[in-house]
């Protein structure tokens, strides 16, 4: 270490500036901890790829004609979407929680957006990754370009992103009150939300009993304008919109909750049960 | 029979006159003397869990260039004192300035000139030692990470360190490098807990030394927490003695040792640690 004068902090960044560059180190540990665990190779790579020829190939084998496969690869590229992100935030956590780091990121200059700022980046990154392996499956096998839903796909994936944000959120609220056994949440929730939203049949499809709840979730709002968008070529603003609106909803709730859980996470001294 | 540690007050140990740096400067008519040179101010700090009562209402101030340990038995407060000092754990009343900034709202700026390691507390996994540094100096706000990152390992002798993985490290390594990670940035405290918890006599020996150095030449102010009376007493200028949430003695560890009447300071902590047990001491 190089000498400076007593009492001050050797040659630091501070401001905006400090805070992007903290966003950059956090973004750069996610993918580096990410990278060298091959468990998250798998839900990156193998998974979509998996994913991609078992819906790709029903499509093909039980469907007449372009539409089904176009429909179910669409489905799973954009469910993927929201997959990701989620896997992201709430996996970026629980890797913390893992390795017994949480109380040496709390002892530094590291704020609570800082730390979900980088796992958005890494979401991004990781959908990005997933959804490119989907497509190129689909248009490579499958003869099904990745926009085949139109302009529809542009808000809808928006949309779902959002969402995706926000049940990172709730899970990332359950992770500090529960440790790593919220690990069930972290790709549980889209599963189970998966078969009541709609992602590759339209709701009618479900039991009588789960209709008004699969029409309750903003989900599934997303998935019907999509489906019209590959069958009509339309955007259905409407869908969207109510979408958008449920989105919105669901987002102001996970940061109230998450919110809460980080004040009872001091409060209660949570911390104690990560070191 | 040695008499028994006393409570706060008169016939007690209570706590004596915070010793005073040079710099602590001068009473004000406030009464807060030197309030605006401490590094370190807590006030009326309370903490309960569910019932139990953790912190019972502890006022703490400290100098610049101050050593100062916080010792006492298994459950009397150190621990949840040292996460509320660092904005860990919210008091239930009391507040803490950190290096002149309030917590919690001040906590990021208050966080850039403090650093905390923890024997108990492992390296994050699947980064290397120079890429655990590195990032650790970034979220610190030092503007070399790498060069920081290069100037602490070869300071304490652990260069040939860097390339490993933070998990491939012993205990011993692991703990110098938690070490490293602390004072990267030149903090202008550092709060220890436990630092040398099992670690091999030399391995600690050259921790203390690095500490005692930094307090020497820097006048970095050291906080610590620590089971090892003889290292307490080694390296620290004064002892803050808790017994279930509050401070029962406060001063120099020769002073709060003879005015309790034990020969040294690990005496007492036994003596204390059977009195919890309600054993006769």
């Amino acid at each position: 270490m190089t000498d400076t004068a007593a009492g001050t902090t050797a040659g630091t960044t501070r401001g905006r500036s400090g805070s992007r560059r903290r966003v950059m180190a956090m973004t750069r540990r996610n993918i580096l901890v990410q990278a060298r665990n091959p468990g998250h190779w798998f839900l990156l790579l193998v998974l979509p790829v998996v994913d991609g020829l078992l819906f790709g190939s029903i499509g093909v084998a039980f469907g007449e004609g372009e539409a089904p496969v176009r429909l179910l690869m669409t489905g799973v590229m954009l469910f993927h979407l929201i997959w990701q992100v989620t896997l992201a935030g709430s996996l970026g956590l629980l890797e913390e929680v893992w390795s017994r780091n949480l109380m040496n990121l709390i002892a530094t200059p590291l704020s609570e957006r800082e730390f979900l700022g980088a796992l958005g980046v890494v979401g991004l990154l990781r959908t990005v990754v997933s959804v490119s392996v989907i497509a190129l499956i689909g248009a490579g096998f499958y003869a099904v370009s990745p926009d085949s839903a139109g302009w529809a796909l542009v808000p809808g994936a928006a949309i779902l992103l959002v969402f995706g944000w926000a049940i990172t959120l709730f899970v990332i609220g359950l992770t500090l009150q529960y440790g790593d056994s919220a690990e069930v949440f972290s790709w549980g929730t889209l599963v189970l939300l998966m078969p009541l939203s709609g992602v590759f049949y339209p709701v009618e499809s479900l039991p009588a009993v789960l209709q008004p709840i699969a029409e309750a979730i903003p989900l599934t709002r997303v998935f019907e304008a999509v489906q019209q968008g590959l069958t009509t070529g339309e955007v259905a603003w409407g869908e969207l919109a109510l979408a958008a609106v449920g989105t919105a909803v669901t987002l102001v709730a996970a940061i109230w909750f998450v919110d809460r859980q980080l004040r009872r996470f001091r409060r209660l001294g949570w911390v104690t049960r990560f070191t | 029979m040695r008499e028994p540690v006393g409570p706060s007050g008169p016939n007690g140990i209570g706590p004596t006159e915070t010793p005073t740096t040079p710099s602590a400067g001068s009473t004000r008519r406030d009464g807060r003397d030197g309030e605006a040179d401490l590094v370190l101010s807590a006030r009326g700090l309370r903490k309960s869990f569910e019932s139990k009562e953790a912190v019972a209402g502890i006022d703490l101030r400290i100098h610049p260039g101050e050593r100062v340990g916080i010792v006492g038995p298994n459950g009397a407060g150190k621990t949840t004192t040292l996460l509320m000092l660092l904005g860990a754990i919210a008091p239930d009343a009391g507040s803490v300035e950190l290096v002149g900034q309030a917590l919690p709202e001040r906590r990021a700026a208050a966080m850039a000139e403090v650093g905390f390691a923890a024997g108990y507390i492992p390296l994050p996994e699947r980064m290397t030692v120079a890429e655990t540094l590195d990032l650790f100096a970034t979220l610190y706000g030092v503007e070399d990470p790498p060069a920081a990152a290069a100037g602490v390992l070869e300071e304490l002798g652990i260069t040939h360190l860097a390339p490993q993985r933070c998990e491939s490290l012993s205990s011993g390594q692991g703990t110098l490098v938690g070490f490293a990670k602390a004072v990267i940035h030149r903090p202008r405290l550092i709060v220890l807990d436990e630092p040398t918890a099992s670690l091999d006599p030399d391995v600690a020996m050259r921790v203390r030394d690095r500490l005692e150095v930094m307090n020497r030449e820097h006048n970095a102010t050291l906080l610590l927490t620590s089971h090892d009376m003889r290292e307490v007493e080694r390296l620290t200028t004064r002892v803050v003695f808790l017994r279930a949430g509050r401070i029962i003695a406060d001063g120099p560890a020769a002073e709060v040792v003879a005015r309790a009447g034990y020969s040294d300071l690990e005496t007492m902590f036994l003596a204390e640690a059977a009195r919890l047990r309600g054993e006769e001491v």
